[in-house]
């Protein structure tokens, strides 16, 4: 076993273990030692990426174990976005008051919860196997409905509710999928499923094809690709903050993803252009389904979860135009929108203090009213808007520019449309709920606002950074690596 | 699989969408689970293949036992009613039924009529969950779907893997297990575990 594989299995193995200890833990330490061991969870992810980011050349591809460019670019963005979620959490727990456990264990159940679905969505990018990433992906969707309906709020629970059913229901058809493509692998069986093997698949080109769509069509429902995205709103909106932006930021590209490994490795068989079309078609249905809503005055985190679907229909279209340019820019994108998301969804916790109406209507002018709220809810909008030079804009230049190399030109120029009108739609929501009219709000309660304050600067120089990275980008062995896939 | 068995799996799966009672629709699955199992058991070549189908009776008898516990812990004051009559139902079942067969021509199972009831019982799912209102028929409907599924791993060419089915059955029971947790504080909540009550979260 190699170094990598070695540390992909800590990555997965020190959340697992937190969790069971968060459960035995006395009261007092339950948020120091989930504190700690998110440190460490993420110091093993983020090593893991750097040490797979320096082997480019040399993937890992095991039966049951994958670390590739794109397997590390997920497992740094889970890592980084997970130990922000711990981070924030406390804030979160000490103004909550109601959950689905009892008062007296409601740390332990929130975090253990927490670290039992960070391990599995860590251990989603690294999964060798289609079977095996399907078990993953179905396993998030327990952990995270409980998260989504931890307030035991009416909403919560219907939200909650929706999710689960929604997505399960659609992993149902993803299996339906699995088995066709088991049924037609030489020596088969859904554990001889390894990516290496979806391309020795050999009963006919048209069944693959068939077991590809229902593969993605049920993924889509767990990814919030429109048609198929009903729970998404709805479970980004009411979910703890912190899980929100768990959600969105992590889990939704992680799923992402196990699509994407799919397409790689039945091109072989299906044809790369008819896989790289259902995933235009989800990428183009997603961005005009969601414009709309980002033109309507939304509540702040409803706003973000309709703005979830717009990037995730983005990030499916650099995926389908598969050009160097397009998958430079799937790159930038799944690290920038992580990033901005994951800020904006943190912010509400400090928002609803601030404007207990937040979560039934759009907010107006915070930052007349609460300066460092403002500017940490503005840095997040302007760069989920793509508003120059926000990282998110040149990778959407990148993507658009990709289609059109990849000769989809009616595609690309769609996407630059929907683009445009969402960013205005974006960047309407960002001036109004930053220096919009202000209503008189209660000043005094500035919970959890320093390490929002203190994530939000290292998230600026982050988003900076990846502006810089996205310049470069294009070309770099990363892009070649990702293009290669794991072939 | 026989002829009759397929039969009986298929007129399982549509009695589910049309039956009212909760209780009798738990009882409907698990024999539909507890089949599947005996045929596994009866088609095992090994060690293997006899702890895969003992998870699958496992796993039908832990959903059994969990769901009747459900539904005697939330006895509903009023039935709740489906929003479409059984008949229509039934009708839309088999017409969904119908249309993925057409849709999906080819699984590459053992038998053609082994993939038709697949295709059918994941469809018989499906219209379950679309079209009842008790919250408890909704992961009915799933577990429903996975029945389907635990078929066509069956009659899989090259079998199916301990490791993934395992998996599959640990997977569900979690999701039921959690749809249990909701269940009861939706019934707490709403006084009915009725998805009807669940409307108020739209744009």
């Amino acid at each position: 076993m190699t170094s990598r594989e070695q540390l992909a299995w800590a990555v997965v193995a020190a959340p697992a273990v937190v969790a069971v200890l968060v459960v035995l833990a006395p009261r007092r330490v339950v948020t120091t030692l989930a504190v700690v061991g998110a440190f460490v969870t993420a110091g093993l992810g983020l090593a893991l990426g750097v040490l797979a980011f320096r082997s480019l050349s040399d993937p890992v591809v095991g039966r049951w174990i994958v670390v590739d460019a794109a397997g590390a670019l997920l497992v740094s963005v889970v890592a980084a976005v997970g130990l922000a979620t711990v981070l924030v959490s406390p804030a979160y727990l000490a103004g909550a008051d109601s959950s689905l456990g009892s008062a007296g264990r409601r740390s332990h159940t929130y975090f253990a919860v927490l670290y039992a679905f960070w391990a599995v969505l860590l251990a989603v990018p690294l999964a060798g196997n289609l079977g095996g990433a399907w078990l993953l992906v179905e396993a998030t969707t327990a952990a995270s409905a409980l998260l989504v309906g931890f307030s035991g709020k009416a909403r919560a629970l219907e939200a909650g509710w929706k999710y689960l059913i929604l997505t399960s229901l659609g992993l149902g058809v993803a299996l339906l999928g699995i088995v066709v493509l088991a049924a037609g692998i030489p020596g088969g069986g859904i554990g001889a499923l390894s990516w290496h093997a979806l391309a020795t698949y050999s009963s006919g080109s048209r069944s693959a094809l068939v077991a590809y769509v229902l593969l993605l069509a049920g993924l889509a429902a767990k990814i919030g690709w429109a048609p198929v995205h009903n729970w998404l709103p709805d479970a980004h909106s009411e979910a703890p903050p912190p899980v929100s932006a768990l959600l969105s930021a992590a889990l939704l590209p992680a799923v992402l993803l196990v699509a994407w490994r799919s397409e790689q490795a039945l091109a072989p068989v299906i044809g790369t252009r008819p896989g790289q079309d259902v995933l235009i078609f989800f990428g183009l249905v997603s961005l005009a389904v969601a414009v709309p809503f980002l033109w309507r005055s939304l509540p702040w985190k409803r706003l973000l979860a309709y703005s979830s679907l717009e990037h995730m229909g983005v990030i499916a279209l650099g995926i389908g135009f598969g050009t160097p340019l397009a998958l430079a820019g799937v790159a930038v994108h799944i690290a920038a929108h992580a990033v901005a998301k994951a800020v904006g969804f943190y912010a509400a916790t400090p928002l609803v203090e601030h404007a207990p109406r937040a979560t039934e209507r759009a907010v107006t002018g915070i930052a007349r009213t609460h300066p460092a709220l403002g500017g940490v809810m503005g840095i997040s909008l302007g760069a989920l808007a793509g508003l120059p030079p926000s990282p998110l804009f040149l990778s959407e230049v990148l993507i658009v520019a990709g289609g059109f190399q990849a000769g989809r030109s009616w595609a690309a120029a769609a996407t630059a449309l929907l683009l445009a009108l969402g960013f205005l739609g974006l960047a309407h929501a960002l001036l109004e709920t930053t220096v919009g009219k202000a209503r008189r709000r209660d000043a005094t309660r500035r919970r959890g606002v320093r390490t929002l304050a203190a994530l939000a600067g290292a998230s600026l120089v982050l988003l900076l950074g990846l502006s810089a990275v996205a310049l470069w980008l294009p070309g770099s062995a990363f892009v070649a690596a990702l293009l290669k896939g794991i072939s | 699989m026989s002829g009759a068995l397929l039969w009986m799996l298929a007129g399982t799966g549509v009695t589910v969408v049309v039956v009212r009672r909760r209780s009798v629709a738990v009882a409907l699955v698990t024999a539909q689970a507890l089949i599947l199992a005996g045929f596994a058991l009866y088609e095992a070549n090994g060690a293997g293949d006899v702890v895969a189908a003992g998870a699958l009776a496992l796993r039908a008898v832990a959903l059994a036992f969990l769901f009747l516990l459900l539904v005697s812990r939330t006895r509903e004051l009023r039935p709740v009613h489906a929003r479409v009559p059984p008949l229509l139902r039934a009708g839309a079942a088999v017409a969904f039924a119908l249309i993925l067969t057409w849709l999906v021509p080819f699984l590459g199972l053992d038998s053609r009529d082994g993939e038709r009831v697949v295709l059918a019982l994941v469809a018989f799912g499906i219209v379950t969950s679309a079209t009842r209102r008790a919250t408890l028929f909704h992961v009915l409907g799933i577990v429903l779907v996975e029945n389907g599924l635990a078929l066509a791993a069956l009659e899989l060419p090259g079998g199916a893997s301990l490791t993934i089915e395992l998996g599959v059955a640990l997977d569900l029971m979690l999701v039921a297990l959690v749809a249990g947790v909701f269940h009861e504080r939706i019934f707490a909540e709403f006084g009915a575990g009725d998805s009807a009550a669940l409307r108020t979260l739209r744009d």
